[in-house]
């Protein structure tokens, strides 16, 4: 079973989650692909924690150095609002993006300040769905589900990855936008419900969900072997583990 | 694969090991207010179990915490269903004590279904040294039963003061802090170091990397005990998690079942 890891993130946080757990509280590119050899990730879609925690392009950049010359490694950009010019023309910008291996982006609004709607990122929103880039938000990073229904409610046709929604099972939350909005995924790297995979799947088909470990918070191995031993075809494992970012990623436009 | 473990190879190839069953020590049943559950009822979470290969589940089923009108008899109906793969902690709701006096004076006449006590401060918003739950300590220091308390960092109600009170207060309950007083897991490793009496239970610490690695490294890993809040949590997650920690296969077999076969064989219960 061949696995492409849609949420994980490299780096030193300013502010480590649990200093007091024993694990490091960040990892480099290296220690990343070392931690994926251990547990047999092929493949995997990192962001810079510096892009949270310091500003997004300070992120950008060491994310694009980390990456460099790293095949297994396709990178995550953080956004700005393109009013204040932080970004610069943002057809360049998208274009020194995908120069660096870059091929999604993350928005942190609460971190940076911003609000996540057409007022701020009409032009960066329309241009990543012409051109097929998916955009990760993570609900535990400062993002709510009001932000996300409101910002699909403006951009129906974005591709948006839903990350980090929690241990609680959040389906309440997330499958009335599955059922209304056609480019919206699930990464089940805290999707730890019991029978969800088999019940999302049975519903939405394998297509909607994405493999994700939250590396390196948290462990490679816990939803790897639930979606290795969830009651589904092995052609929708690999749908899930691999195949549906392979596809997302492989629609990009450059 | 997950790691470098001839455990982790089992599970990855089946699933399960002959030779590593799972002893589950921290469930629930039934549906609840905050999550859509696929897999709630006795029948589906047996069938769950068969799937990760868990032998038995310790649980108490979220209407005997939550409904008093249902109450413990929603433990019972289902540990009788199933009695070779269940057993129950007997709920106890502080906020009703004519309730709990009745089901402790029939805890001896249902030995078949309890193991023990199951306490949810947090959530009933009772402290663990209210004068309402001094009944159910009372019983269990005196049988030296197993009682699983809800326990997080920093509340009033079941957080490490409380926690350390409680223990040293109780000496024969074997305390089992459900979730490791989750995010305080110095004071959880220091007070299970402390007292023979206390053991970690580790539904919700095995989201997060780098405890469990911590706990065993604090010599703990004979009072860890495997738990995941089912039907919360898919157990398969929560081993794999076991399965990825930089630890030694003996531990995970410690925590997997051994920790837990040793607290229920004292109950009389052979797993």
């Amino acid at each position: 079973m061949r696995f492409f890891d849609c949420n994980c993130c490299i780096g030193l946080p300013a502010n480590p989650p649990s200093p007091a757990a024993g694990a490091s509280p960040g990892v480099s590119a290296g220690e990343l692909l070392a931690a994926m050899d251990r547990a047999g990730i092929d493949r995997a879609l990192p962001w810079h924690v510096a892009q949270h925690d310091q500003d997004p392009l300070t992120g950008n950049d060491l994310l694009a150095e980390a990456i460099a010359a790293q095949e297994r490694l396709v990178g995550v950009w953080s956004l700005l609002p393109p009013q204040t010019g932080e970004l610069g023309d943002v057809g360049e910008w998208f274009q020194r993006a995908a120069s660096a291996g870059v091929r999604a982006c993350r928005a942190f609004p609460e971190a940076s300040r911003y609000l996540l709607r057409a007022e701020v990122f009409e032009e960066v929103f329309e241009a990543m769905t012409a051109a097929r880039w998916p955009l990760l938000l993570s609900l535990a990073r400062g993002v709510t589900w009001d932000q996300v229904y409101d910002l699909l409610g403006e951009f129906p046709e974005l591709t948006v990855i839903l990350c980090d929604h929690g241990s609680w099972g959040a389906d309440r939350y997330f499958r009335p936008l599955l059922q209304r909005r056609p480019n919206v995924y699930v990464e089940i790297g805290g999707y730890t419900l019991d029978g969800g995979i088999e019940d999302f799947v049975a519903r939405y088909g394998p297509g909607r969900m994405l493999f994700g470990s939250n590396f390196p918070a948290c462990y490679h191995g816990g939803m790897m072997l639930a979606l290795a031993h969830a009651e589904i075809s092995d052609a929708d494992k690999q749908a899930i583990a691999a195949g549906n970012l392979e596809r997302l990623l492989g629609e990009v436009k450059l | 694969m997950i790691s470098e473990s001839a455990l982790a190879e089992a599970f990855w190839e089946n699933g399960r090991s002959d030779d590593c069953p799972v002893i589950d020590m921290h469930g629930h049943m039934g549906p609840w207010r905050g999550i859509y559950f696929p897999r709630a009822s006795a029948e589906a979470m047996i069938h769950t179990m068969d799937q990760c290969g868990v032998r038995m589940l310790v649980f108490c089923h979220h209407a005997a915490l939550f409904c008093p009108e249902i109450g413990n008899a929603a433990n019972v109906e289902a540990v009788r269903k199933f009695p070779d793969r269940l057993r129950a902690y007997l709920a106890i709701n502080p906020h009703y004590p004519d309730s709990v006096a009745a089901d402790l004076a029939g805890f001896d006449d249902n030995r078949d279904v309890f193991v023990g006590l199951k306490i949810l401060a947090s959530y009933h918003q009772v402290c663990w040294d209210d004068p309402r739950y001094e009944p159910a300590w009372k019983f269990a220091d005196e049988r030296g039963l197993m009682v699983l308390g809800h326990t997080w960092s920093g509340s009033r109600y079941d957080g490490q003061e409380m926690v350390r009170r409680m223990a040293g207060r109780w000496p024969n309950v074997r305390l089992l802090l459900g979730h490791s007083l989750h995010g305080a897991w110095d004071a959880a490793a220091a007070i299970a170091q402390e007292f023979p009496n206390v053991y970690l239970e580790l539904t919700a610490v095995l989201d997060d990397r780098g405890p469990l690695e911590k706990f065993v490294a604090a010599g703990l890993s004979e009072k860890l005990l495997f738990g995941t809040d089912l039907p919360w949590f898919d157990p398969h997650h929560g081993i794999g998690a076991v399965l990825s920690a930089e630890i030694a296969d003996e531990d995970r077999h410690n925590i997997l079942h051994r920790n837990a076969e040793r607290l229920l064989g004292e109950a009389g219960v052979g797993v």
